[in-house]
């Protein structure tokens, strides 16, 4: 099971770094939602693959069954996919105004905008 | 017994699944793959409810819920674009 | 009353001028002067206690550990210096109100100068090197707001740009040298530094750390070499001028110098650099200040040459050298801040500072005229005026020392030539000025100032009398403490009065005297003399050195910089990989805590989903539409991912993001470029397979080694404390908005302002819709499809009520904010399909930024709340309560705080989608609705 999570992961991340090495703009914003994803699969990996156990309090105990879920990474990443969304979409449209700017859509071409 | 049987469907939601998903990478056109990815949605809804059952938790019931409702408005809003290539107008 | 009022004051009173009527202008100048004058106050409240010879300090402690502290320190040295800057800053806030014409921006003018002062007050009163350095940087930045002020002329912009180089370079080698400093002593309390005795001299690293702190104080106070950026500095207005060059800014660079004498000193090297860095600098600035026909030139030559003369003595090592250094310090700021504010009568009333055109201006303004030659005449040192008394100390000690071994005599020899040029210049400055014929070419009749414009003068020329007659009286006590400070306790007797009888130094003072008279007198040879050099102009040959520094910057930025995000990616995965080389041929793959757990068949069924297709997007990236669907897929399995592995909440988000970053995705594709750039070329291409490859390989790796070894988690006490603690048994839910409240709130503010970015950034952006899609078929003309129209209505209601049953459990089961806000605003963004914005519009006025400020709000009044209980901010609070109906329920703060994060995210997720919605206005083919 670990070894197909790392596998996966892997994957993701390749594919991620191969989309944002393309010259697209619409592949790089692809490549930011599969990185994002992917980062968020590692944090979460951190923490061990628990089965069945969510970090769920017994109401009458109020202590954790056994073997639970660690939750501070949930936490962590539950605030990431949030966030990354808020980036995803500053970024989009930031790199939207560059392009307004250079019309072009080919990466490569935009370094012109530093002059 | 209600163990096997939802075993049983998690395979067939499972086989359902991989055909769906070929559908989804052969096309051959954009409207196959839309419908073929709603089919993936709902059939995610099945396979997190029979694990619900399978684990005796309904902690999972309201992750099916949401694929439901949202999964939904994902697939109304690619359609929107197919039809008029601006989603909100 | 505690010293830090006394930065904090003048720190408050920089927004207190743009407060004001800017039309009122007694108004803004009184209202800039209130907060100043309370710091002198508070100043005069503490001075008894320091001229008695007590250090007043207050010290906050923020993280000691790495020695950073708030700490403000006062003892004999800054009180003389804080006296200095808040006198002449209350003077000069007097003098500007008519300086300034009606046109110059009075209360940006008075702001810049206020924190200027502050800064100023701020590096003399710091107890901490560190927190000194950075009130040091303030003052050059501020500075260069003051110089630039009339940013539409070349000459001040050029001027401060000059400046800030200069100054902001030698702030930069002072940084290094007090990190040494700290290094060395192992603090940067400067009580700790000034205590460590003669642990620094002694030190190997003394000649870089003296190196590095001697080119922070030469460049800030223009000592040879870096003298030249001063003259430049004068295209300020002249109340700048007058503050800076007098009082303020280039003394910051002695008040360094003398604030390290105690540690720094008492090595040759510092004898050595020292004086003959003053040496030089007095001589070439008296010199060069006799050829300006510019007065400010004059001015701020006279001025390098003054500071030249204050380095000196402290160069020199002996104890009354550094008091006569001090003394001159107090001296030269009151006549030169006089003489400048003079020159900015004349300035004012005539239109031109240049000598060869202003004559005669005694028969004009002879109050003027009466002041400003009292002034110059102390400048020259002439007897009874204060200039006389700390020149004539000057004298005195240039005989006394031995700095530099056998050739010592040469520096007497020097300060009596450099005492003469002093009388020659300051003589031309009255002469030249007030006599000497008619004015020529006037544009206008020059006449006297307004009343009030010269009060700051008048003062100042008082204090220049009654401190040349009775020094003892009125500065003896001063000069005594600041000594103290200094000098550390060993005080020498100090001859404060104006007869010392028939001796040498009043012998060189009567030769400067004669032999400045005969200068002048044989000015005309001279100036022959001089015309056969060459003027450098330091702003050209400035910004020819600058020229080939960035030429040269930019050269070695071509080599490795290629100005591609794709290159910057590239070198990104290629340096992770080289650094992750060798910890990972190091690294076992198989940790010890290997469990095997049974691989079932839906993990197996998940992991190809992502890992296909995620594959599939990488083939297919070059149909776009078909891409953002798999990357959908890919969500969606991620989603399920955290499902299967216990983590509900994460799902819930995971799948709402899923959508909601789908729809953003088509919003994308629909405004970002349609046409897509030719395919890479085939080496490209395998280099970035390649690449990716590689990343991915190691991450695999890495997470791999990483699950296969045991996890110590540090979440037992958020398990343990949750229902106690928190409240809540949704140990996630807990965490965010109690626990972990503060991380939290910063998340929604970043994502409030990533929303409020995506708002500013939209306005104005126009797009245009392609008549056909990607195949070329033409779209559909129906709108709004009633389906979809009739859908997207019913699910509203639905979604709200889901999205408010998830927010209501959230503490207690998967649920909270987060997930409740996405629902939320997914809901809504359906009607924004379903409907469009004019729909939406009609029925419902959507303020989406007041959401996010309402949200932001509640979240940080609940954490303030806390404060009422006298707890730590968002401290969380639970009860449970019965009601008749509802039965026992519980009422949490966190629960309030959890409705800020809700409202925040549903205002920017709405902000965001709505706002890239709303861009196509115009379309360009015509369309008829049917």
């Amino acid at each position: 099971m670990s070894a197909l999570m790392a596998v996966a992961i892997g994957i993701l991340f390749a594919a991620s770094i191969y989309m944002m090495l393309r010259r697209s703009i619409v592949k790089l914003v692809m490549g930011l939602i599969l990185l994002s994803n992917a980062a968020n699969l590692v944090i979460f990996t951190s923490a061990g693959l628990t089965s069945g156990a969510p970090p769920l309090l017994d109401a009458a105990t109020k202590q954790p069954p056994a073997g639970v879920a660690d939750p501070l990474a949930q936490a962590l990443i539950l605030t990431a996919i949030v966030i990354a969304f808020g980036v995803l979409a500053f970024s989009v449209v930031l790199i939207h105004r560059a392009n307004e700017v250079v019309q072009t859509d080919d990466l490569d071409q935009m370094k012109e905008t530093d002059q | 017994m209600l163990d096997s049987i939802v075993y049983v469907t998690m395979g067939f939601i499972g086989v359902a699944m991989v055909g769906t998903f070929w559908r989804l990478i052969k096309g051959p056109t954009i409207v196959d793959r839309v419908i073929a990815m709603d089919k993936l949605f709902v059939y995610s809804i099945g396979l997190i409810l029979c694990l619900g059952m399978a684990e005796h938790t309904s902690l999972y019931y309201e992750a099916a819920l949401l694929i439901a409702t949202l999964g939904f408005i994902s697939t109304t809003a690619m359609c929107k674009y197919l039809l008029r290539g601006d989603i909100i107008e | 009353m505690n010293i830090a009022w006394i930065i904090v004051l003048p720190l408050l009173g920089v927004i207190a001028p743009l407060l004001a009527n800017p039309t009122r202008r007694n108004q803004v100048a009184w209202i800039t002067a209130v907060l100043p004058f309370a710091a002198l106050l508070i100043t005069l409240y503490h001075a008894p206690a320091i001229l008695a010879g007590e250090v007043v300090q207050q010290t906050w402690y923020w993280i000691p550990q790495i020695g950073l502290t708030l700490s403000f320190r006062m003892d004999g040295l800054a009180l003389l210096f804080t006296l200095l800057i808040l006198g002449i800053g209350l003077l000069i806030i007097l003098y500007a109100r008519y300086y300034l014409s009606s046109k110059d921006p009075m209360g940006r003018f008075y702001s810049y100068l206020i924190l200027f002062m502050a800064a100023m007050l701020g590096i003399v009163n710091s107890g901490n090197l560190l927190q000194m350095w950075a009130f040091w940087e303030l003052t050059s930045i501020s500075s260069f707001l003051l110089i630039g002020f009339w940013s539409s002329t070349g000459k001040a912009r050029k001027g401060a740009r000059m400046a800030l180089t200069i100054t902001g370079a030698g702030g930069l080698a002072l940084l290094a040298g007090i990190l040494l400093i700290g290094k060395v002593v192992g603090s940067l309390e400067l009580e700790a530094v000034l205590n460590s005795g003669r642990l620094l001299v002694e030190h190997q690293w003394y000649p870089v750390i003296l190196a590095l702190v001697l080119i922070g104080a030469f460049t800030k106070s223009a000592q040879f070499p870096f003298h030249f950026w001063l003259p430049h500095a004068m295209s300020a207005p002249t109340p700048v001028s007058a503050y800076l060059h007098s009082a303020t800014m280039v003394k910051a660079g002695i008040f360094l110098l003398a604030r390290m004498f105690p540690v720094l000193s008492g090595h040759d090297a510092w004898f050595v650099t020292v004086s003959l860095v003053g040496l030089a600098t007095l001589l070439l600035g008296a010199y060069t200040a006799l050829f300006k026909h510019d007065l400010k030139g004059l001015l701020a030559y006279s001025t390098i040459s003054h500071l030249g003369l204050i380095t000196l003595l402290l160069g020199m090592g002996t104890e009354l050298a550094a008091v006569a250094a001090l003394f001159h310090i107090v001296n030269h700021a009151v006549f030169k801040a006089s003489l400048f504010m003079g020159v900015g009568i004349i300035d004012h009333e005539t239109g031109t500072r240049d000598m060869r055109q202003i004559n005669g201006l005694f028969k004009y303004m002879p109050h003027t005229a009466v002041l400003c030659i009292v002034a110059a005449l102390s400048m020259a040192g002439v007897p009874l005026l204060n200039g006389f008394l700390s020149k004539e100390m000057f004298f005195a000690e240039t005989l006394e020392q031995s700095a530099i071994g056998a050739l010592s005599w040469l520096i007497p020899l020097l300060a009596t030539i450099a005492g003469a040029l002093s009388v020659a210049y300051s003589l031309r400055f009255i002469h030249d000025v007030f006599f000497n014929g008619e004015p020529k070419g006037l544009k206008k009749t020059p006449h006297e100032p307004p009343r009030y414009m010269r009060i700051p003068v008048e003062v100042l020329v008082a204090l220049c009398i009654l401190v040349g007659i009775f020094p003892a009286l009125l500065v003896g006590d001063l000069l005594k403490s600041a000594g103290v400070a200094v000098l550390g306790g060993t005080l020498p007797y100090i001859p404060l009065y104006i007869w010392h009888g028939f001796n040498l130094p009043l012998l060189m003072s009567a030769l400067a005297l004669a032999g400045g008279i005969g200068i002048y007198a044989r000015r005309k040879v001279l100036f022959q003399f001089q015309s056969h050099f060459k003027e450098v102009d330091a702003n050209e040959r400035f910004d020819a050195w600058l020229y080939q520094v960035i030429t040269f910057i930019r050269r070695i930025e071509a080599l490795i910089d290629k100005r591609s995000l794709q290159y910057y990616l590239a070198w990104l995965s290629v340096a992770l990989l080289i650094l992750l080389a060798a910890p990972l041929l190091n690294l076992s793959l198989v940790g010890d805590n290997v469990v095997i757990t049974p691989l079932t068949a839906e993990v197996w069924a998940g992991t190809a989903l992502i890992a296909i297709a995620a594959l599939a997007t990488v083939v297919n990236n070059r149909r776009r539409l078909f891409a953002a669907l798999l990357i959908s897929i890919v969500g969606l399995g991620v989603s399920l991912a955290f499902a299967r592995f216990s983590a509900p909440d994460l799902a819930l988000t995971q799948i709402s993001v899923e959508v909601i970053t789908t729809i953003l995705l088509l919003l994308a594709l629909f405004f970002l470029p349609q046409t897509t750039p030719k395919e890479s070329k085939p080496g490209r291409l395998l280099r970035d397979i390649g690449l990716a490859g590689i990343f991915g390989g190691i991450m695999a790796t890495l997470t791999y080694a990483m699950l296969t070894r045991p996890i110590e988690t540090i979440s037992d006490y958020f398990l343990a404390n949750s229902k106690t603690g928190g409240g809540g048994t949704n140990v996630v839910n807990v965490i965010l908005v109690d626990f972990r409240g503060f991380d939290t709130f910063g998340e929604i503010t970043v994502l409030g302002i990533a929303a409020l970015g995506i708002y500013k950034l939209t306005a104005g952006m126009r797009l245009f819709l392609p008549a056909t899609n990607e195949d070329g078929l033409p779209w559909s003309r129906d709108k709004y499809p009633l389906i979809l129209k009739q859908v997207s209505q019913s699910i509203l209601p639905l979604a709200l009520l889901i999205s408010a049953y998830i927010f209501l459990r959230g503490h207690n089961l998967p649920g909270g904010g987060f997930i409740a806000g996405l629902i939320t605003a997914i809901a809504i963004v359906q009607q924004y399909i379903g409907h469009g914005n004019d729909w939406i519009q009609k029925r419902f006025y959507a303020n989406y930024v007041g959401f996010i400020a309402a949200g932001l709000s509640i979240a940080l009044l609940t954490g303030l709340g806390s404060w009422l209980w006298q707890k730590p901010f968002l401290t969380s609070w639970f009860d449970y309560f019965t009601w008749p109906v509802f039965g026992k329920f519980e009422l949490a703060s966190a629960m309030l705080f959890d409705l800020g994060v809700y409202l925040t995210v549903v205002g920017a997720a709405m902000l965001i989608l709505a706002k890239l919605g709303q861009l196509t206005v115009v379309e360009p083919y015509s369309e008829k609705e049917d």
